[in-house]
């Protein structure tokens, strides 16, 4: 029998904290300590990704005088807004963990996980590509990763209860860009453990132990309730400091001048078709995008499932991204055609001031 | 240029396996480092770039950047001692470069080195080298770049 893995619930704490504990426990996990699941919450927090920039994706000043903690993760991914509402889990764990060393392999096995520690609370969860935890086209929660060495952190959330209002405030461009319609059409595409279940919504305690039997069963381990070490303390009392000056949420702060926002409207024979993008113009890469309208499109979800295959894509991929999204599924969409979609998402991006040629043809 | 299972190893560079990072020694001294093909390939796109400032001096094995992909962040460890002497701007304008061409145009930040002939004797060049990433990959069940 293999060494049962060390199971930490380190409660509700300050951003700061929770990030220099995941500081500590990779680096611990790289000299060799035990794998293990450690679950984590937060108090009011903004949390950007590592490569992120807090003046690009927050509103600092809300934040502020909302008391809201800003914080830089050590993994990657996107800005977020969280608080008590959510539950947070993490795995650090060898690479020989796994049986594959591609990295994105382990990120869908871990949110495989994930996804049946969902599905054994009863909501029907699906992982959906590239990182996100879904339900029925819903995000319910995002995940992130780390490495050093071989040691590997992978992290995530589940939506038990949250603010949609209050994170759309806390992410700055949809407050102050982006229209009124995309501001509704986020919120249709979030949802929460208690928007599912109601009053049969599981406690924290309950969805925290189906994610340790998802794990156990998911990679054949035991747990065993532990602490931190002594050496664990000795980083993590080292760390929270220096996690939580300026020095370290704003050292990869970017000017918001390179953020645009992009828009168009446009009548096609399948309908009215609405884009509505925020643009990376210092990387040419979109950040992020919505698409509305009143067009046909069955099924309901493929439209949230192609702004998250647009996420984070090259300028120069967006097209090949389009047309591979559609090739790779059934989507009746009567009159509308990929091409018709394309051509607004391109139109849009023109609005930013993105010469024609970066965005591809 | 070796090949190892479709990725590119060229046999001039030097390299550490085990961070799966090369190492080249230019002209005028200074060290070229850079990721592996095989590295980009387990990463997937590179969509972001932080390197080391210049002017830092960083110890061998450490991180002279940091990487994200697929989500994923990691750092980029430097196979010899020294100080960085520049940074590749058209890398943190377009991160995607690493994986397109990750021996040339891709590269992650370029080194004063402070005892290149002494460090490099630990890295692995030419068969050697294409030997021990086929180990590596065999090791860590890799199908093909």
């Amino acid at each position: 029998m293999s060494r049962a893995w060390r199971l930490m619930d380190t409660g509700v704490r300050p951003a700061a904290e929770n990030m220099a504990l995941d500081r500590a426990l990779l680096e611990s996990c790289q000299a060799g300590a035990v794998n293990t699941l450690r679950f984590l919450r937060f108090e009011p927090s903004a949390l950007i990704g590592f490569h992120q920039s807090a003046s690009q994706e927050l509103d600092l000043e809300y934040c502020r005088r909302e008391g809201i903690a800003i914080s830089r993760r050590i993994t990657g991914g996107g800005a977020l807004y969280c608080d008590q509402g959510q539950i947070g889990w993490e795995l650090f764990v060898g690479r020989r963990t796994f049986a594959t060393a591609d990295m994105l392999a382990i990120a869908r096995q871990v949110c495989g996980i994930a996804v049946e520690g969902l599905r054994s609370v009863g909501v029907d969860a699906a992982f959906r590509p590239r990182n996100d935890i879904e339900v029925a086209g819903r995000k319910i929660g995002g995940t992130g990763g780390a490495f050093d060495g071989d040691a590997l952190l992978y992290q995530g959330t589940v939506l038990i209860d949250f603010d949609v209002e209050r994170m759309l405030r806390v992410l700055r461009i949809p407050q102050e860009k982006l229209s009124d319609k995309a501001i509704a059409s986020a919120r249709e595409r979030i949802t929460t453990l208690r928007a599912l279940l109601g009053e049969d919504t599981p406690s924290p305690a309950t969805v925290q132990a189906a994610f340790v039997e998802a794990c156990a069963r998911g990679l054949g381990v035991t747990f065993e309730a532990g602490d931190l070490s002594a050496s664990e303390r000795g980083l993590y009392e080292q760390y929270k400091a220096e996690m939580a000056r300026d020095d370290w949420v704003f050292e990869t702060d970017r000017p918001r001048l390179e953020v645009a926002t992009a828009s168009a409207v446009r009548k096609t024979a399948g309908g009215l078709v609405r884009v509505m993008a925020t643009v990376d113009t210092a990387r040419a890469r979109l950040k992020q995008i919505f698409i509305t309208g009143d067009f046909f499109i069955d099924p309901r979800r493929a439209i949230v499932d192609l702004e998250a295959a647009l996420r984070d894509v090259a300028l120069e991929r967006v097209d090949a991204t389009i047309e591979r999204f559609f090739a790779g599924r059934t989507v009746e969409m009567l009159l509308l055609t990929p091409g018709d979609l394309a051509g607004v998402v391109h139109e849009a991006l023109r609005t930013c001031g993105i010469p024609y040629e970066r965005v591809g043809v | 240029m070796a090949s190892v299972r479709g990725c590119n190893i060229p046999e001039d560079l030097s390299y550490n396996v085990d961070n799966n990072v090369w190492a080249r020694r230019e002209a005028d001294g200074t060290v070229t480092v850079g990721l592996t093909a095989y590295a980009c390939s387990l990463a997937g796109e590179i969509v972001a770039y932080t390197p080391k400032k210049a002017g830092k001096d960083i110890a061998k094995d450490k991180s002279c950047a940091t990487v994200e992909s697929g989500k994923w962040v990691g750092p980029v460890k430097t196979p010899v001692t020294g100080a960085v002497v520049a940074v590749n701007e058209a890398v943190a304008g377009k991160p995607g470069l690493i994986n397109k061409d990750p021996y040339g145009e891709g590269w992650v930040v370029k080194m004063k080195p402070s005892d290149w002939d002494g460090e490099s004797k630990s890295l692995k060049t030419g068969s050697a080298a294409v030997a021990a990433f086929e180990a590596k990959m065999d090791g860590e069940g890799f199908k093909g770049c």
